[in-house]
């Protein structure tokens, strides 16, 4: 069964926002792409020719389209899906030695789930928010900032306690950290 | 009058019309301007940065007058570089390309675009025609820009860092490799893809360095594949059944005719060593611009195995090789016996007029009245005023009884170039612009002016405002309801009315019909209706290529001839492999072959060794009845020779004289005597003394569907490409007792062919559909299945 299929009611609203033209139709690959990453976690491919077929286009310009979005995965995902920042703040705030602490940590890789279907890890381009590096983002949630080892270690407790993630307290304290007062910033 | 606008390119001002991407004034000053991802007939989309230049323009003050400097307008330069091809003229731009400051920054592109950029050259099948090769040498680094010091080393790259590796020899099809460490980005192929065929199957995936050329779709489903390996500007993407035969300045290159269509593309046939290796596209504007089908670019494999290299004789029932004189001989004992007039001479399609001229009047100096082509349809195609391409550009509306894609390729690509509502190329000094700005990515598809009825889905109806799947046979119905003279057929009311308005509302109609529409003479003649009540012009896609040209001949059955499907004479010539009935009712048979086959081991007298359409000189014409030339190439075909050599030679054992035995003499005639005029000129005589039988036209349950394949082709790549498959709807295949997967033999008037069934939904009930590979495309033919079962 197609995914769309006891969807029309929303497909035909969303296309309703467009032109109605070839070139319209087309404009609701965003939302439907949104709309699958969000309830399955992850757009395989049946479902990139599924949009494909429903848009009149192919499905390689589905994955044209979504591969340029780190936000759209084309792996499944874990509950939690950390998104850790490696562009250049991050980097020099210890992204890197961040990302390795993940890996011992939850010992997965990019593309992979932990065994608890919990965890999937992930590098992201510049998240935006470079006074607070390093910087991780859980699914759609807001950030979570000046990311130390020991606040990494902190948060996956209390992600695998179930708590919800404004519950969850962190040590240290969040927002802007000047290294060299000698406060540990990522590793 | 075209407003034009006075650009000053360094020290030469042109007028160009308004609109000219500055790209192009520079060149048609005569200037030159590095460029990667600028293409023509493609979108100007400015992604390589490469063909930076300082442009400024004069400025009018609040008086409305020029500001002036020294009694001059003033120049207002632009405070950074721009992009040549996306930048358009203004009147009384000045353009700079030799500056410090252009070419520092060019050559930084150069340096940029190398910077991930494999130095594998040596081994690169595009070395030595490459566009990064070509634009580093003319515009990289040079010592003058990064020699920190006369003494020191010249430094060509400030970069020092190890280079992006990824995937090498992806093959994205059985037809073309993918080297994604040699790709720039150009984004070329995923234009064309778009804009041209308008099949996007080509994309970037991911973004930024990680950036790749990818497809989603299994073998890059479309017909025009190919055409991206010419306009790759670097090794990037190949061509597989020519990689690694020759470096490019090896190859002996003879611009010819594609004679795969009707549509007369123009080809570059690459030989090495008396081989042929390769084929590439060449630019005929008026005709492919600078697009070939992949029948015509990858179909050549076939051409140098077992070729017919000399005569063969039969001699104690084995054919044996024997010279020219001998096969003379056995030709002259062969027809001894038999009337003249029970001589009968077939040509192949692709046959240059020159030859169909002397397989004429040979048949006229026979008095037989046994004389054809192979693939010549029931009904007469000169009888059609022709549309040439352009006309097509400048039609309202166009109408489409076939499947273009399959049967004329280069008209598919035409038509979607209508579909975006662009007129001809405009033609500079340098020919064709290489930065149009009137073409656009994504231009919206102008559905309203097409319309397409075909019986078997087709690739071009995305482009049509009503199309439609009918049953074969239903071109009848259609036609007359489209005359106002009946009902339409079932399910085609909706489709038919449209029609039928935009018709009546549209001055300029092109009609265009396939080989289901000609093969019906009943249809053909309601077409012709049509068109002479519209004033519309016809576009033909007869499944031989030179189908116009040698009926303008009379190259067709006189009074009491057998056609090409038929069997009748006693003494035959075939130059093309013709059904075993046909053999075998003859008694005496010359073959006329470029390959060995078991039909002509079996059944042949002589065979006489042929050329292909790549080794031809003469003359062909096309669907809009355009003269264009054949080349031969240098392909090594032992004593091959055309069917104006091979005709002499049975003239002279019949004992009649033969006009000519040169193919020289032949043109001369043509020109002389029939008026042929020059190449690229059109030629429209109607023929006359049609007198063709309609009795080879059958209405069997087995439909020949159009194919831009031929039989002979299906080797190598090819082979692995095409799949040739028993094709019905779910209803049929049941009726049949058939289903998916099973194995049939069919006996069919081409013989008995083992196949695959395919259940195919949406096709038309009660009939089978076979990919035609050559002449009988577009016929219905009687066909019985002989054992069937599961795989």
């Amino acid at each position: 069964m197609g995914f769309f299929d006891d969807k029309q009611d929303w497909l035909r609203e969303v296309f309703a926002q467009y032109p109605d033209t070839p070139q319209g139709r087309r404009a609701a690959l965003m939302p439907m792409l949104r709309r699958v990453q969000q309830d399955e976690g992850w757009i395989s491919p049946e479902r990139q020719e599924e949009i494909a077929s429903i848009l009149g286009t192919t499905a390689t310009e589905v994955a044209g389209v979504m591969s340029f979005y780190s936000y759209y995965q084309a792996l499944p995902t874990g509950r939690y899906h950390i998104q850790v920042c490696a562009t250049l703040s991050c980097a020099i705030g210890g992204a890197d030695e961040l990302w390795d602490e993940l890996v011992q940590e939850l010992g997965i890789l990019r593309g992979e789930v932990t065994p608890d279907g919990l965890f999937s890890i992930q590098k992201v381009e510049c998240l935006g928010s470079c006074h607070t590096a390093p910087v991780v983002q859980i699914n759609d949630e807001p950030y979570v900032e000046c990311v130390t080892k020991a606040r990494l270690h902190a948060l996956l407790q209390g992600l695998r306690e179930g708590k919800r993630l404004e519950e969850i307290v962190l040590p240290g304290k969040a927002g802007h950290v000047v290294h060299n007062r000698g406060e540990e910033v990522g590793a | 009058m075209e407003a034009m606008a006075k650009v000053t390119i360094n020290d030469r001002t042109v007028e160009v019309p308004s609109g000219t991407s500055v790209m192009d004034a520079i060149f048609h000053a005569g200037y030159d301007v590095p460029l990667f991802c600028a293409e023509k007939h493609l979108s100007p989309i400015g992604a390589c940065r490469m063909c930076l230049v300082r442009t400024g323009s004069p400025r009018k003050g609040p008086d409305g007058q020029f500001i002036l400097e020294n009694g001059q307008p003033k120049i207002f330069w632009m405070p950074k570089l721009s992009a040549a091809c996306i930048t358009a003229v203004s009147d009384g731009m000045v353009i700079d390309t030799l500056s410090d400051e252009v070419k520092h920054a060019q050559s930084g592109m150069v340096e940029l675009t190398l910077f991930n950029h494999p130095l594998d050259c040596p081994t690169c099948d595009k070395g030595g025609a490459c566009e990064l090769q070509d634009r580093s040498y003319e515009y990289g680094l040079v010592e003058k820009f990064y020699q920190p010091d006369p003494l020191e080393l010249p430094l060509y790259t400030r970069f020092e860092m190890t280079r992006r590796h990824v995937d090498k020899h992806h093959a994205l099809s059985p037809f073309i490799v993918l080297d994604r460490e040699r790709c720039i980005h150009c984004k070329r192929c995923v234009r064309y893809f778009e804009e041209i065929p308008g099949d996007e199957v080509l994309d970037f995936i991911e973004r930024g360095v990680h950036t790749f050329i990818n497809s989603e779709e299994a073998g890059l489903p479309s017909n025009f594949t190919g055409n991206i390996v010419d306009i790759c500007p670097v090794g990037a993407l190949l061509d597989q059944t020519a990689r690694f035969r020759a470096r490019n300045w090896e190859y002996d290159s003879t611009e010819t005719t594609s004679m795969d269509d009707a549509c007369g593309a123009a080809i570059t046939v690459d030989a090495r060593s008396g081989l042929l290796e390769r084929i590439r596209a060449a630019e005929r504007r008026e005709v492919n611009e600078v697009w070939i089908s992949d029948a015509a670019r990858f179909g050549h494999e076939w051409v140098n195995e077992n070729r017919v290299r000399s005569p063969l004789v039969r001699k104690e029932g084995r054919l044996v090789e024997a010279s020219w004189e001998e096969a003379l001989e056995a030709i002259r004992k062969g027809l001894q016996g038999v009337a003249r007039t029970d001589i009968g001479v077939y040509l192949g399609g692709h046959a240059s007029l020159e030859e169909g001229l002397a397989a004429f009047e040979l048949a006229q100096a026979l008095s037989t009245p046994h004389r054809d082509f192979q693939g010549r349809t029931a009904y007469p195609v000169t009888v059609f005023s022709p549309a040439s391409f352009d006309d097509l550009l400048d039609a309202e509306f166009v109408l489409v009884l076939g499947d273009p894609a399959e049967e004329a390729p280069t008209l598919h690509l035409r038509l979607s170039e209508y579909s975006r509502g662009l007129k001809p190329a405009g033609k500079l000094n340098h020919g064709t612009p290489f930065a149009d700005l009137n073409i656009k990515e994504r231009m919206p598809r102008l559905t309203d002016k097409l319309a397409l009825f075909s019986v078997y889905p087709a690739n071009t109806a995305k482009w049509a405002g009503a199309s439609a799947v009918h049953a074969p046979g239903a071109e009848v119905a259609l036609l007359s309801a489209l005359l106002g003279q009946g009902e339409a057929p079932a399910g085609l009311e909706q489709p038919v009315a449209w029609v039928k308005g935009r018709l009546a509302a549209s001055q300029r109609v092109v009609l265009v019909l396939g080989a289901g529409v000609l093969n019906q003479p009943e249809a053909a003649t309601r077409a012709r209706q049509l068109a002479d009540r519209l004033g519309a012009k016809v576009m033909c896609m007869t499944p031989a290529a030179n189908a116009r040209g040698l009926e303008a001949l009379g190259l067709f059955p006189g009074k009491g001839g057998a056609g090409w499907t038929e069997t009748g004479p006693k003494a035959v010539y075939f130059a093309y492999l013709p059904q075993e009935a046909q053999l075998r009712a003859a008694s005496f048979r010359i073959l006329h072959l470029t390959h060995r086959h078991p039909l002509a081991d079996r059944y042949a007298d002589v065979v006489l060794p042929g050329q292909t359409a790549y080794e031809k000189r003469g003359h062909t014409l096309n669907l809009e009845g355009r003269v264009l030339p054949l080349e031969p190439a240098g392909i090594n075909n032992g004593e091959a020779d055309g069917a104006v050599a091979a005709l002499g030679l049975i003239a002279e054992a019949a004992g009649v004289k033969a006009p000519f035995r040169l193919v020289r003499q032949a043109t001369r005639w043509l020109h002389e005597k029939l008026k042929l005029p020059a190449v690229m000129e059109r030629w429209m005589p109607k023929a006359t003394g049609w007198a063709a039988s309609e009795s080879d036209v059958t209405q069997g349950p087995l439909y020949l569907r159009p194919t831009m394949w031929r039989q002979e082709q299906l080797v190598g790549a090819v082979a692995r490409a095409v799949e040739v498959r028993l094709e019905m709807s779910p209803e049929t295949a049941r009726a049949q007792g058939l289903a998916d997967g099973y194995r049939v033999e069919l006996d069919t008037p081409r013989g008995v062919e083992k196949l695959e069934v395919r259940v195919v939904p949406g096709l038309p009930n009660g009939f089978m559909y076979l990919p035609a590979l050559g002449a009988w495309a577009g016929r219905r033919v009687e066909a019985r299945i002989l054992v069937g079962g599961e795989a």
